[in-house]
Parts: structure tokens; sequence; C-alpha cells
């Protein structure tokens, strides 16, 4: 069970004087439960390289199926795949549709053919998941609200189908720091009760430390490193730096410490980390 | 630059309720001030923001720009010459076919002649880094370049102040900090006035005043560093302090001690290792 893409490429408008190379040859599998986090440059490739994994565009070459369903099947014979992925776009008022937020979030579980007392639980509890007060915005014009309220109204459209691989393309971009802190203890308890399979998109390195098990970096349409994120982190903090991206807050305020002569190993990447070896560092110092 | 005196701004929500998206905000700018705007999702940013080039008017309470009121019909023109505004979607302010002609929209309808005109297009295009996608449909742009894109229409504008509704919430590290760099050359070199709308609290550190917004009312207001070393009331406001700031905060909480307002990094090394 696992998305997998194959020497995808993908050119926008081919043969117009338009055309745009997107991506080049990126082969990746993403098993189910896993936590994947992809960063990269604006314009290398992210958002169309999810949209291949949704189906949403054909590649150009290469081959992308998901649970072993070919994507450039007909669309009646990869409905079934559709199903199982869920995908909040980068921009969430492009997702946004209905008269109320109500309506809104209930279309994706009706359309998956759920009773209608299961799809108000499941209204109810995606609304819940995103701290979006029921009484208050059930009713209210997803059009009206706040930037910050229109993405959380937007991924709780998408937590409410329960897809079993949930992509996130720049989830957290304006949501403030409770919203954003709230909204991934949703995303880690799905991923950890209901295996669900998270595939994170972006620009936001702390979060790819904190929460992903296995880090995608992809530069000018092409799959530049796949591993663990401390491995990137701690290894190729020149190589990011020179493709637009950069290391965590934390291992940033690691290196001024270093550089003072706080001997703060490599691998952190996290402010938990470096506040559990400052802590023991100190003390440490302070019997000398 | 910016004077708001008790601003009030109700909204009517679907079912007839109101919603006090400003509740009463007092507020002062000086011409050349670097202002940045925090506070929870929901709490009033980006509706002050329409509010300083007469997008919005007050339902309470007035708005001054250059000691010209924001209600009056005949401001409006010169307001929005004045202050230029970079909004939270980028999208929403794409206006035509070519990105180089949506960098010179604003610009031309101000009246802005050839060459000068040009000048001002190719400039701000070199100054966000997107001169090589002038001749680009801007729809096909990524996210990213779009809000660049966006942003140099409003530098072509030239005006005296500019407002940024999280301008680099879709930016990649690299382009976060061209961003910030441009706009403090732009606040340090030609002493342009700017209020910038963040959740990034680093992003917040650069500017010279901080305001943080609770339900429409200004909850804490001061420079970075009388605002961010407030780290129990910025967590009771869904906000939270700079990585250096919540680092110092926890030490101090572990019982070590620390000393001085901490907010940057160099400054939590320096009380660490002096
Ligand atoms: N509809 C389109 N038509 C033509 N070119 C496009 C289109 N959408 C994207 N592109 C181009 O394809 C490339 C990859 O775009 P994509 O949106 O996948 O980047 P991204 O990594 O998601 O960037 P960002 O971080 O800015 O969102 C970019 O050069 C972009 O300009
Ligand atoms: N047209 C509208 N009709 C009704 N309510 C509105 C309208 N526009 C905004 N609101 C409400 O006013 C409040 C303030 O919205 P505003 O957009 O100013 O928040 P914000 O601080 O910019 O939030 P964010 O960080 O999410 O962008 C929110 O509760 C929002 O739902
Ligand atoms: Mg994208
Ligand atoms: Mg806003």
């Amino acid at each position: 069970m696992a998305i997998t893409l194959e020497q995808i490429h993908y050119t926008y408008s081919p043969g117009t004087p338009f055309a745009r190379v997107a991506l080049q040859g990126v082969t990746l599998t993403i098993e189910k439960g896993d936590f994947v986090a992809l960063i990269g440059h604006t314009g290398s490739g992210k958002s169309t390289l999810i949209q291949q994994m949704g189906g949403l565009l054909q590649p150009s070459e290469g081959k992308a199926s998901v649970d072993g369903i070919d994507l450039s099947r007909k669309e009646k014979e990869i409905k079934a795949a559709r199903g199982k992925i869920g995908i909040v776009f980068q921009y969430p008022e492009h997702q946004l549709f209905a008269e109320t937020a109500y309506e809104d979030i209930a279309f994706g579980p009706r359309n998956l053919g759920r009773s209608p007392e299961e799809t108000d639980r499941a209204v109810r509890r995606a609304m819940a998941q995103v701290g979006l007060d029921f009484d208050t915005f059930a009713q209210r014009s997803p059009f009206r609200l706040s930037g910050g309220q229109m993405r959380r109204l937007a991924i709780a459209g998408v937590l409410a189908m329960e897809p079993a691989y949930l992509i996130l393309d720049e989830p957290s971009a304006g949501l403030d720091p409770r919203s954003r802190r709230l909204f991934f203890e949703q995303i880690v308890k799905s991923h950890k009760q209901q295996g669900m399979a998270i595939i994170l998109v972006t620009h936001n390195m702390d979060e790819a430390a904190r929460y992903a098990q296995r880090l995608l970096v992809i530069n000018e349409g092409k799959l530049l490193y796949d591993a663990p994120p401390r491995e990137i982190f701690a290894k190729y903090q020149k190589e990011l730096e020179e493709v637009g991206l950069a290391v965590p807050a934390a291992a940033r305020l690691a290196a001024v410490l270093r550089a003072r002569g706080v001997p703060v190993p490599a691998d952190i990447i996290t402010e938990a980390e470096l506040e559990k070896f400052l802590l023991t560092w100190v003390k440490k110092r302070g019997k000398k | 630059m910016l004077e708001v005196q008790g601003l009030k701004h109700y909204f009517t929500d679907e079912q007839g309720r109101t919603v006090k998206a400003l509740d009463g905000i007092d507020m002062h700018v000086d011409d050349g001030d670097y202002v940045a705007v925090i506070g929870e999702s929901g709490s009033g940013k980006s509706t002050l923001a329409r509010h300083f080039n007469a997008l919005l008017q007050p339902t309470e309470g007035r708005v001054l720009v250059d000691g010209m009121d924001t209600a009056a019909e005949e401001n409006l023109w010169a307001i929005r010459s004045r202050v230029g505004m970079v909004f939270q979607n980028p999208d929403n302010q794409i206006v035509a076919a070519i990105v180089e002609e949506d960098v010179a929209f604003g610009p031309e309808n101000l009246g802005v002649p050839q060459p000068e005109l040009g000048r001002r297009v190719r400039e701000a295009l070199a100054a966000v880094g997107m001169t090589a996608y002038a001749q680009q449909g801007p729809y096909l742009l990524s996210g990213g370049q779009k809000q660049r894109v966006a942003i140099a229409g409003i530098l072509a504008m030239a005006g005296r102040c500019i407002v940024l509704d999280e301008p680099t919430a879709m930016l990649d590290p690299r382009g976060r900090r061209e961003v910030l760099a441009t706009v403090k050359k732009l606040n340090e070199e030609q002493g342009i006035t700017i209020v910038y709308i963040t959740h990034d609290m680093s992003e917040a550190l650069a500017a010279k005043h901080v305001y943080a917004l609770e339900k429409g009312k200004v909850a804490l207001a001061g420079t970075p560093e009388e605002v961010f070393s407030e780290t129990d009331e910025l967590e009771r406001l869904g906000l939270e302090a700079p990585p250096a700031g919540r680092l110092a905060a926890k030490l101090r909480k572990a019982g070590i001690k620390i000393n001085g307002n901490i907010i940057r990094d160099e400054e939590l090394a320096e009380a660490l290792w002096p």
C-alpha cells in the first residue's frame, strides 16, 4: 500500500512559448503510515508534485499510482484511488465553494456516501480538530472569514473525509503560533491513531524538523535528498542554503552558540533538543 | 504618517450577528516608522490594514493618513498614492496578463509617464528577484513568485508607506530573507513607513515597534524588546516569543539564571557564555 511515482516528468503548456518544465524525473514511494515533509525553493515543483500524487495532473512522462491503481487509467477506474487521498491546497480559498462552512465540510463525507448522521458527526469532529467553534462558524460564509479561519476550514473539509493519505500544501501559512501548534497536534494524532500517511509541503524548516520522519528536498524539479530530517539538516547546511532553503531556527541558534564555544552537538535540530542539551550543560558547568 | 483614533469596525455575519473585528484601536505610526502587527487569527489585523488606504471605513473612530481623514471621499486618491498595500493572498491583486504590466498597473494609474514608468518597473522587479519573469503570465507563477510580483507592484508605486499583510507566508527561507531585507532597505534608505503584519515572530523582530492585537483591541505595544519579554502574556494571546526568547524563558523556569532581555540569538549566546 503506497503512492509510487516513477520517473515523473511534467511540463506546463508544452509546445507553447510559455512551456515550463516543472518536474524532471522524480521517483519516490510514500508508504502507508509515513510522515514526510517536502521542502524546496519557490517554484521548485512541490505543488506540481503533489498534484501528480493525487492524479490531478497527468505526468508528461512516467507513471504514478496509488495502492497499485495506475492514475493514468480512466476517471471511473481511479475513483477509488482518489478517495484515499485528501489534499489541502496551498491557497485554501481555491478549495472553498459552498454557501456555509458547514456545507463546505459536509460535501466530502456526503460524496463518499456517508449517512446524514455520520456526515454531521464528521463535520463537528473536523471543526473541533481545527479549532473552529461550531456555533460561531458553522453557518458563516467561507469567503468572509479571516485568512487563518479560511485555511482551517479548508483543512477541516479534508480531515472530514479521513483520507488514507493526507497531503498538506503549506497548511500552516497564515496560522498564528497557537493555531499552528494545535493543528500539528491533531495531525500527529491522526497519523499515530489512524495510521494516516502525512505529506507536508512546507517552507517552515522547524516544522519539517519537528514532525517529519522523512524529508524530501526538491530543487528545480528534481529530488535532491530523501533521508531523515536530522541527517539532512545536520549534514547539508551549505547545500540547503545554496538551493534557497535553510536549517531550522534551533539549528541556527545552536550554530551561534557553538561559535561562542558552547559545545552543542551538530545533530540538534529542534528547540526541545536544544533546551535539553543546554539544561544539562549549564548544570554540569555549574558543578565545575 | 498614520493616526488611528478609537477605531471600531463591525461586520454583520450571515445570521445577522455583529462581529466586532476592531473594537477600539488607538495607534500612532510616525513617518519613517517600521511597525509590526501580530495577533491571533481573527484578531483584526487585515481589517485594520484595510483602513490604512481607505479600503474599509471605520464604524466608529477615525483614521488619518498624513492628517487626511480616510472617510473623506476627496482624500481617496491622495491616500492611495501614499499608502500601498500588499495583500495576504497575491492572487487577489493580480490585474494584468503579463508580470511587467501587472507591476506597471499601479504607477500607471498614478499617472507616472515613460520612461520613468519603465525604470520603476525594472527596478521593482529586480528588487524582488523576478526580472527573468517579466514577460510571463502571473497566473502561471508559483505561490512565492506571485507574492514577489505583488510586492514589486507596490514598490513601483513609490508611495511613502507600505502595508504588507503576511507577505512572506508562501516564500522559501531565501525569499523571506530577501523580502525582509528589501523592506528594511526601503525603510532605512528611503525612509518609507512600513506596517508589517506577520505570524512569524522572528520577522517582527526587525521592526521598531510591535503591536499585538487581541479580539480587535491592542493587547501589547512597544519595542520588540518590550513586547517579546512578556512571555506569559504572549502565550495567553496565542503568540510566542522568538526562539531565543522562548529558550531563555524555559531555562529560567528550570532555575537557570539568565540576565537581561533576551529575544535574539546573539543575546542568548552572550548570556550563556559571557
Ligand atoms: N499552471 C501553470 N502553468 C505554467 N507554469 C506553471 C503553472 N503552475 C506552476 N508553473 C511553474 O512550474 C514551476 C513549479 O511550480 P510549483 O507551483 O509546483 O512550485 P512550488 O514548489 O509549489 O512553489 P511555491 O513554493 O512557490 O508554491 C514554477 O516554475 C512555476 O512557475
Ligand atoms: N466580510 C466579513 N464579514 C463578516 N465577518 C468578517 C468579514 N471579514 C472579516 N470578518 C471577521 O472579522 C474578524 C477579523 O478578521 P481579520 O481578517 O481582520 O483577522 P486577521 O487578524 O487578519 O486574521 P488572520 O490572521 O486569520 O488573517 C474575524 O473574526 C473575521 O471572521
Ligand atoms: Mg506551491
Ligand atoms: Mg489576515
